[in-house]
């Protein structure tokens, strides 16, 4: 029977094989669920799946699309909205 | 809609919404643009034409597409050129500087044995002095008045050894 504290769902559950040829359950903290489209949903790429207090040590050039609207939308919808932009 | 001249937006990557003319049509698939993007080779589909026509030639230099677009009001990338620096060229010594360079090392290897040979001898005297700490004044007034050569130590020690026992 894990710890009380473990017994919540709080924490993520991982098998790892430890030396010793066993299978051990590991408990890790669960991670945010990853960005997306602002305007579509989709999910975007190009952007790391980490904690905040972890994606404070990233660089800023590592933790989005080095474009216009990069990290909020995806490229197609941004296109459109360019060219929306264009024909008005 | 696609030809020299042809005022376009950029809508794809890091240039998106950036304006530009067309300055070359290379084939179906690939033109090339300049404005407030720097001058670069831009796929079809990268690109959006608006219904503004400017009247330049084909390949036309950077200034002049600056010019042209400066009339529309829109403000051309502008990029520092590099400046050109040389690397100074490594020239050869003439036999003279290369006598003179020798001389001088020959020089420093002299300073640096005689530093050394000095330093060997300081350590044999600081040795001699240890061993003699522990022995008698007399002797070392005998050494005085005698003044010896550097091979009888051996002999006064055991003078000196005597001359304690016979005190005993």
């Amino acid at each position: 029977m894990p710890a009380p504290r473990l017994r919540s769902r709080s924490l993520r559950r991982i098998f790892r094989k430890v030396p010793g040829n066993r299978v051990s359950l590991q408990y890790r903290e669960k991670k945010p669920k990853p960005a997306k489209c602002g305007n579509c949903g989709a999910v975007l790429k190009g952007i790391p799946r980490e904690m905040p207090y972890r994606m404070r040590g990233i660089a800023k050039t590592r933790k989005r699309p080095e474009r216009p609207f990069g990290g909020v939308l995806c490229s197609r919808c941004m296109r459109q909205k360019m060219i929306d932009k264009a024909r008005q | 809609m696609i030809e020299v001249g042809r005022l376009v937006v950029k809508i794809a990557g890091r240039d998106a919404g950036k304006k530009g003319v067309i300055i070359d049509v290379l084939d179906d698939k690939y033109i090339l643009i300049d404005g407030e993007t720097r001058r670069r080779k831009v796929n079809i589909l990268h690109i959006e034409p608006l219904n503004q026509k400017i009247d330049i030639k084909k390949n036309v230099s950077h200034e002049d597409v600056a010019k042209a677009l400066d009339e529309l009001g829109l403000k051309v990338r502008i990029t520092k050129p590099k400046p050109k620096t040389q690397k100074p060229k490594a020239k050869r010594k003439t036999p003279e500087q290369l006598r003179v360079q020798k001389e001088e090392k020959k020089k420093l290897r002299d300073i640096f044995r005689h530093k050394k040979k000095e330093q060997k001898s300081e350590v044999k005297q600081e040795a001699t002095l240890e061993e003699k700490a522990g022995l008698s004044e007399e002797k070392k007034e005998g050494a005085k008045a005698e003044k010896p050569v550097e091979a009888k130590p051996k002999e006064k020690k055991t003078s000196s050894k005597k001359a304690e026992r016979s005190k005993e």
